[in-house]
């Protein structure tokens, strides 16, 4: 019994980790469209930072590493996320400024190559093709836990943290700022020529989603306690791109509802089931096709995910007259509409309301 | 000693180059034809290798280069069929080249775990007889290798006066510089295409073959680890622009062997990733671009 309430917590943990990883990437692409196929990069620098920063000081532990800090859950966790936020800065400032669409997905995808590169060859940054293990649980010190009871915090942990980070992330698509993102998605000249600083802007978002990046990153090595490079492959980004476009792109509730038919549903319930005699892998060498095909399937029956971005409208803004023809007329408004409704995101952006 | 090491290191470079040449001259003619990124390409490398596996060490047991010639046209016509079936419809239908990129994802993704699922993880290597390395000029190379060399020139120069002599070349610089306008003066852009997936398919299960050849062993991961080094390839020398990825490709093959003299072995790679930043930093549209374009 004991057993199965640790599998079912294992889902629930990718469950909202994923989530986590997917309103990040989500927030690059769904809101503000830069392609980042880099993403699991950024995930794995979370990652390792977290287990890196709270392992104890590297001599004598068998394994190689910088940091050795011995910093405590959360902090570690935010020290992950903020060195993902610093790649994404050294990123956004080579590639992101210069390039238009398809150069900058080939040079992340690059990117995400030769960081796995680095780090596996390199072994005095993070232990090197073995990876970091060893990284204890957190809290389990306080609370006195054994590995089944802890399996089951972490992940209500994971939970937690992952419905604050929603929270937050739905503020930041509601707000000014959000709009802002989306108009650039749909049109970056538009937004351009409105005067947004379309740079700023997609800098901004890259931050925003790689700090989710680096938490959801350093979430893993904690729940696991270990992190090696070969799970993190480029082709895992495609993992949670699928997230994202099953789900609904630009829909937060919809995250939540992709990872769960991807991840949940399609990579981690296979790995329960037992091995075809003679052909390991086999098994998860087809969950992955179908998550391919899965993927495909969904762009050309349902482009907009299961729960689509939802159409925002607004009502015709108080104090402004409109002509027989619906066209608005020049009217007198009062100062404070005028700081209101007047953003030119509104303006170029088609959608607007309340976000989930 | 110093001097002797570049220059053996030139020769492996050359080899290097003559790999990474065709695979991206056969990238850069389907982006130049059809405007997106195929991100399957170092699994169609991959495929076209086991391909050649098959027939050369599985089935037929055929000499090594006949393999070779019957794998890479048999994954020019697999391409073919994923364009005709997958790649155009999406392509088709939807504006954004986003929708495309993400089909490609996901294609690198089911062509690399069914490659998995036929082949197994396990290294496989070529059934040919092992050369011993001969001594030509500075150059310390194999028979394989040498012949490598010799596929790769050729291959360019047929592509070369395939684009300057033939009607086909022609209308595909035309469909490379303007699809409507092409297509308006009376080009069938659909055979076109046909036969651009067709050349870049055939292309890329060559370089994946002759990659295969030229280390000795074969894993289906080895496209797609081969991918970013093309990609380098390709933007140093300027995206679509057919001489610069052939320019590009033997840069980086030149420069990633080379330094492999100097630094560690295991960042060979990553020296084509540096070459890669700096090109954007200081020439973003590649070495050779055409202007007006990127």
């Amino acid at each position: 019994m004991a057993q199965f309430w640790y599998y079912v917590f294992t889902l629930v943990f990718f469950l909202f980790d994923y989530f986590i990883l997917a309103m990040g990437l989500n927030i690059q692409y769904g809101e503000t469209g830069v392609m980042n196929f880099a993403y699991i990069g950024f995930v794995a620098i979370g990652s390792y930072v977290t287990g890196a920063v709270s392992l104890p000081n590297s001599v004598g532990t068998g394994q190689q590493y910088i940091f050795g800090w011995n910093i405590p859950f959360p902090f570690n966790l935010i020290m992950g996320g903020i060195a993902a936020m610093l790649l994404a800065v050294v990123v956004a400032f080579i590639a992101l400024r210069r390039l238009r669409t398809d150069y900058l997905a080939m040079v992340l995808f690059a990117l995400s190559f030769v960081l796995y590169d680095i780090i596996n060859n390199y072994p005095r940054l993070f232990n090197g093709a073995d990876g970091l293990y060893n990284v204890a649980e957190p809290m389990t010190g306080v609370f006195h836990m054994s590995t089944n009871s802890f399996v089951i915090f972490f992940s209500l942990v994971t939970a937690a943290i992952s419905l604050i980070l929603w929270a937050v992330m739905s503020r930041i698509t509601r707000s000014p700022l959000g709009r802002t993102f989306r108009a650039i998605r749909d049109d970056a000249d538009v937004a351009s020529a409105l005067g947004k600083g379309v740079f700023r802007y997609q800098l901004t978002s890259m931050l925003i989603g790689s700090f989710f990046a680096g938490i959801g990153g350093g979430l893993i090595i904690q729940f696991g306690g270990s992190f090696n490079p070969s799970a993190w492959l480029p082709g895992e980004t495609f993992v949670v791109f699928a997230v994202i476009i099953v789900g609904g792109v630009g829909n937060n509730v919809g995250l939540l509802v992709g990872a769960l038919l991807v991840e949940t549903l399609l990579i981690h319930l296979p790995a329960f089931l037992p091995d075809i005699p003679g052909r390991p892998g086999l098994i998860e060498y087809f969950s992955a096709m179908v998550i391919g095909i899965v993927l495909m399937a969904m762009l050309w029956f349902r482009p907009q995910g299961m729960l689509p971005e939802r159409v925002r409208k607004f009502p015709a803004p108080a104090g402004e007259l409109l002509n027989r023809d619906g066209h608005s007329v020049v009217a007198p408004t009062p100062v404070e509409a005028v700081a209101t409704t007047n953003s030119a995101a509104q303006v170029a952006d088609a959608h607007e309301g309340n976000d989930a | 000693m110093r001097v002797t090491q570049f220059w053996l290191s030139f020769g492996f470079g050359l080899v290097t180059a003559s790999v990474l040449s065709i695979a991206a001259v056969g990238l850069s003619l389907q982006f130049g034809i059809t405007n997106y990124i195929n991100f399957a390409y170092g699994d169609f490398m991959a495929l076209g290798a086991y391909l050649t596996y098959a027939f050369n060490a599985e089935i037929f047991h055929v000499n090594i280069w006949f393999a070779l010639i019957v794998g890479s046209l048999l994954m020019g016509l697999i391409a073919v069929a994923l364009n005709r079936f997958l790649l155009s419809p999406f392509a088709r239908r939807f504006d954004k080249t986003f929708y495309v990129l993400i089909v490609t994802f996901g294609l690198s993704l089911i062509m690399l775990n069914l490659t998995y699922s036929i082949w197994g993880p396990n290294v496989r290597s070529y059934n040919m007889k092992i050369e011993v390395d001969m001594h030509i000029g500075p150059f310390l190379l194999n028979k394989y290798e040498i012949i490598i060399m010799i596929i790769s020139v050729v291959t360019m120069l047929l592509i070369h006066l395939m684009l300057k002599t033939t009607r086909l070349g022609k209308s595909m610089r035309a469909m490379s510089d303007n699809t409507t306008l092409a297509m308006t003066s009376g080009i069938d852009t659909k055979r076109i295409t046909t036969i651009t997936w067709f050349l870049s398919g055939t292309m890329a299960g060559l370089a994946g073959s002759v990659l295969g050849i030229t280390e000795g062993n074969l894993t289906p991961a080895a496209g797609e680890l081969f991918l970013f080094v093309i990609f380098a390839a390709v933007i140093v020398g300027g995206v679509g622009s057919i001489y610069g990825a052939m320019a590009g490709g033997v840069l980086i093959g030149l420069a990633t062997e080379v330094s492999a003299a100097f630094i560690n072995a295991a960042y060979k790679l990553d020296v084509a990733f540096v070459i890669l930043i700096l090109t954007l930093l200081f020439r973003p549209s590649g070495l050779f671009a055409r202007s007006g374009r990127a």
